[in-house]
């Protein structure tokens, strides 16, 4: 019988698309995980990601991939600095360099599939996107539509004035 | 109450946001998590649970996402408290149910439903808190943050609802049927230890923190299964042990104590918890001993009585397990030895008038050695029962019988039998068996409390036994004095020491007299001499009480010694103990023998002898006037030379003027060397009584000394004070009486060391 780190699981996309990948990599994801956990190792039988498409779920797996042998994460590691920082590791940059919706869906399937890192490395990602721009540009880089009344801007201007960077 | 068939799925939820479709679906999955696990779980249905839960919390049109802006004070509006609060009505639901089963069923099977129940409803807590993550991860984490102490994570509310809905009802049912099963178990049955430890695992388990639910405390486990426990122990063993009792003996009893509370310690690894070993064994202890403490102890004396060994020490290990257990035990175990002690110096002392030093000290020891080994053996030589075998044994040697009228009779006694011990004899023992026997001399030199009266007596003899030469082993007698001094003190030994080296520095002394004979500083006249140079300060002896006058040939020989020393060491003065000296003369005039007889003679015989050179007959007034000795050193010489036939008298046997004595030139020894150097009887006793005379003062110097001391150091103090604190300084040496230390301080007030001040005061006046 093969070791735990060398069994594979097949995952099933929305699309339907079969995905193999080793166990220990699904495995970062805390819903495969608890589910093995629960009803054993799945063998042949296919795991439905139900709201995950495949070029996504092929994207998350090859971030699982790359950190397949990182620690899990503690407890409750909320005071854990790490996520004070909005410092992305280089491999997580390049990796995260995807057009927006492709990061937003990252985002959504780390949600789902519940990879806390990744989750982080994909919000940090999108904070740094924000980190010092006026909201002129903050709405131009989501494609954001202004639906304030220019009463209300300056009501929320005035509310905000002393973070104003200046 | 499973159903015989699993229900088919419900469809699927319609929109993400549709509560009852969504419930509707999940109620199902839940149930057949709940109810129908063994039915199997596919895959496809746990992700898709797992989905519905995530889409509905995540669902976009939340409820009053788009209010006014006040609203973003709390955040994001999180989705979840529906599925929450109706997974709580469902575990309601679920759980009437099952206590409705539950009530039906009693003791064993009763364990047996919960046991079931308990697993079937935690294993499905395990899968819904993962079906669930979703919603822990947010909304129950959100309403846990913000300080909601009735929300917790589903595992948890599994639990909650447990303890609300089914434990409050049903605890007491259960735990009896569990101390019903322990009761089975101590009466012999075999059980199925498994339940209790379940049940045990499931009271721990709802130890639910009420400050912070992720943390869990045993209170639970202790209010309902700790106490009931312990109390069902207590009562249990109570009635046993008061039942045994009744129609068994002590011993035995003592017996199946012992085994109970092994039985009992070894419960609780198999399936209790590691944290109840410390109360339930106080619990036995309490019921199994505490109660039958007096008991117990009622029948110690009987077991001293028998020397019953094994069963004191199974008693010992009992009693030691309860506070204060022992101290009555100890009590009577004191008075027991010292009473045994008190015997077997009172069966010694009947043998004969005069106790033999040896006998005594048997006596002594064989009391001491019996219970040192009980203590060892039964009582693993624990240091409180070595202190009341100490304190007997101090009181048995100190007081008995043969004290009664002298109490330093002890210390002479010990010292006699070291003597006796240390002094060459026909059976020369062994040095091991030396050694052995001087460790027993030092076990009850420890117990004696006139060490002083000791010392005198020890150095006394010792002092004989050098100057004669008479000591078994030099090894021996140093490995004596070196207990000594590591018992009493370098002080204690200082002058016993002095002694040795006196010994020591005569020999080289005379080798360095020799050498100045041989270079012929003077004729050789056919008399071997040798000369002991004793330090008066350090040696216990006395001149002679007699006067005497040296023959004429031994005073050219001292008279040369002495001016030989005079000129090594000027200054010096030269005391001779005529009484202590001794010499060798041999015999030529006998006839019938090839080899002269060769007599050992003390110097007053020699002189006596000396006389016969000139003439076969002498009248004893001619010796008394020529050696000058007083009649009470001339009697017994002369006694003990008639006594062997080295002299003839007539009339015969007398020793008073008017007798004539003459050389016996038939005289006949079985042995070439005659020993008429004998002690004699009436001076050893005298010495004794002397030497108990000069402890009187020597005592009454030691506390004056003390007080003189104390004073120099203090200046003033309370007469009181005073006198305990001298107690205390001389202790060690001896227990002084507080009249005399009195008498020290009015002697030392006499002769104006101190002064009397205003009260009670005392003062030193330099």
């Amino acid at each position: 019988m093969s070791s735990e780190g060398e069994q594979t699981v097949k995952l099933v996309s929305s699309d339907n698309v079969e995905i193999v990948t080793e166990r220990k990599v699904a495995e970062r994801s805390m819903l495969i995980k608890n589910m093995i956990e629960d009803l054993g190792a799945p063998g042949e039988e296919p795991i439905p990601i139900m709201n995950v498409s495949e070029n996504v779920l092929k994207k998350v797996l090859e971030w699982c991939a790359q950190h397949k042998n990182d620690p899990a994460p503690t407890q409750d590691d909320d005071a854990d600095s790490r996520k004070k920082t909005t410092d992305i590791e280089e491999w997580d940059q390049k990796f995260m360099q995807v057009d927006q919706e492709m990061l937003f869906e990252i985002i959504l399937a780390a949600n789902y599939m519940d990879i806390k890192a990744l989750l982080d490395v994909g919000c940090k990602t999108v904070a740094n996107m924000i980190k010092g721009k006026s909201p002129e540009e903050i709405r131009k880089t989501f494609n954001i539509q202004n639906d304030f009344t220019p009463e209300e801007e300056d009501q929320i201007r005035r509310e905000n004035e002393w973070a104003e960077d200046r | 109450m499973a159903d015989a068939v699993a229900k088919a799925a419900p469809p699927l939820p319609t929109s993400k946001d549709d509560i009852n479709g969504t419930w509707n679906y999940l109620e199902w999955g839940v149930d057949r998590i709940m109810v129908n696990l063994s039915y199997g779980l596919d895959l496809k249905t746990y992700m898709t649970l797992y989905t519905s839960i995530h889409n509905f919390c995540t669902a976009q049109k939340a409820v009053g996402a788009q209010t006014n802006l006040n609203s973003s004070q709390r955040g994001a509006h999180l989705l979840g408290e529906d599925l929450y609060r109706r997974l709580n009505d469902y575990l309601k639901r679920h759980l009437t149910g099952v206590h409705t089963e539950m009530v039906k069923h009693v003791d064993e099977a009763l364990l047996t439903f919960y046991i079931k129940e308990w697993k079937r409803y935690t294993t499905a807590g395990t899968y819904n808190n993962h079906l669930f993550r979703y919603l822990n991860r947010h909304w129950v984490k959100r309403e846990m943050d913000e300080g909601k102490k009735d929300i917790y994570d589903i595992y948890t509310l599994h639990l909650v609802r447990w303890k609300e809905d089914m434990f409050g009802s049903t605890q007491n049912a259960v735990m009896d049927a569990v101390l019903r099963l322990v009761e089975k178990q101590r009466n012999g049955e075999t059980i199925e230890q498994s339940k209790i430890k379940s049940v045990v695992d499931s009271f721990v388990s709802l130890g639910i923190d009420e400050q912070d639910s992720t943390k869990t405390t045993l209170d639970v486990y202790r209010k309902h299964f700790e106490e009931p426990f312990l109390e069902a122990t207590k009562v249990y063993y109570e009635k046993e042990s008061a039942e045994f009792l009744a129609v068994n003996s002590v011993v035995d009893y003592m017996k199946k104590a012992e085994r109970r509370l092994d039985e009992e310690k070894e419960r609780v690894p198999l399936y209790l918890l590691q944290e109840i070993m410390t109360p339930l064994m106080k619990t036995c202890e309490a019921a199994l001993i505490a109660k039958h403490a007096n008991v117990l102890r009622d029948e110690f004396q009987i077991l001293l009585d028998n020397d019953r060994e094994e069963d004191m020490a199974r008693m010992y290990k009992l009693l030691a397990r309860i506070p204060e257990g022992l101290d009555p035990l100890r009590a009577k175990f004191e008075a027991h030895v010292r009473s045994c002690g008190l015997l077997a110096v009172e069966k010694a002392a009947q043998a004969s008038e005069a106790i033999d030093p040896k006998n005594y000290v048997d006596a002594l020891l064989e009391v001491n050695t019996q219970y040192s080994a009980l203590v060892q053996n039964a009582f693993g030589g624990e240091s409180e029962f070595v202190r009341s075998l100490d304190n007997a044994c101090r009181e048995y040697v100190n007081r008995n019988k043969v004290c009664q009228k002298n109490s330093a009779k002890s210390p002479e006694l010990l010292s006699k039998h070291a003597d006796n011990v240390l002094k060459r004899s026909q059976k020369s023992s062994e040095e091991d068996d030396m050694e052995k026997l001087l460790n027993q001399v030092m076990t009850i030199f420890k117990y004696i409390e006139d060490k002083d009266v000791f010392q005198k007596f020890y150095s006394k003899m010792l002092a004989k036994r050098l100057v004669n030469g008479t000591s078994a082993s030099g090894d021996a007698e140093t490995s004596m004095i070196s207990k000594l001094k590591d018992a009493s003190g370098f002080e204690y030994t200082n002058k016993l020491q002095r002694m040795f080296q006196d010994m020591q520095t005569s020999k080289d002394l005379n080798k360095a007299y020799e050498e100045h004979l041989s270079k012929g500083f003077s004729s050789d006249d056919g008399i071997g001499t040798s000369f002991q140079i004793l330090g008066a300060g350090f040696w216990p002896l006395q001149p002679p009480n007699t006067t005497f006058a040296p023959p004429a040939l031994l005073v050219k020989q001292y008279e040369r010694f002495t001016h030989f020393y005079a000129d090594k060491h000027g200054g010096r003065k030269l005391t001779w103990l005529w009484n202590l000296c001794k010499g060798e003369i041999r015999a030529n005039y006998i006839k019938n023998a090839k080899v002269p007889y060769t007599f050992q003679v003390s110097t007053y015989q020699m002189a006596i002898l000396l006389l016969f050179n000139d003439s076969d007959t002498a009248s004893y007034d001619d010796i008394a006037s020529t050696t000058m000795l007083a009649k009470e050193t001339l009697d017994p010489s002369l006694a003990i030379m008639l006594k062997a036939k080295v002299l003839t008298a007539s009339p015969e046997g007398k020793t008073e003027p008017g007798t004539t004595y003459s050389l016996n030139y038939n005289f006949k020894a079985k042995k070439l060397k005659v020993n008429l150097n004998i002690a004699i009887k009436s001076e050893q006793k005298q010495e004794a009584e002397d030497t108990h005379k000069t402890i009187e003062e020597d005592r009454k110097m030691l506390m004056q000394s003390a007080i003189v001391r104390i004073m120099k150091s203090r200046k003033t103090m309370k007469h009181t004070q005073l006198v305990s604190e001298t107690i205390q300084q001389i202790k060690s040496r001896f227990s002084p009486k507080v009249s005399d230390i009195k008498k020290c301080i009015d002697i030392l007030l006499e002769k104006e060391y101190l002064e009397r001040l205003e009260g009670d005061e005392l003062g030193y006046l330099a």
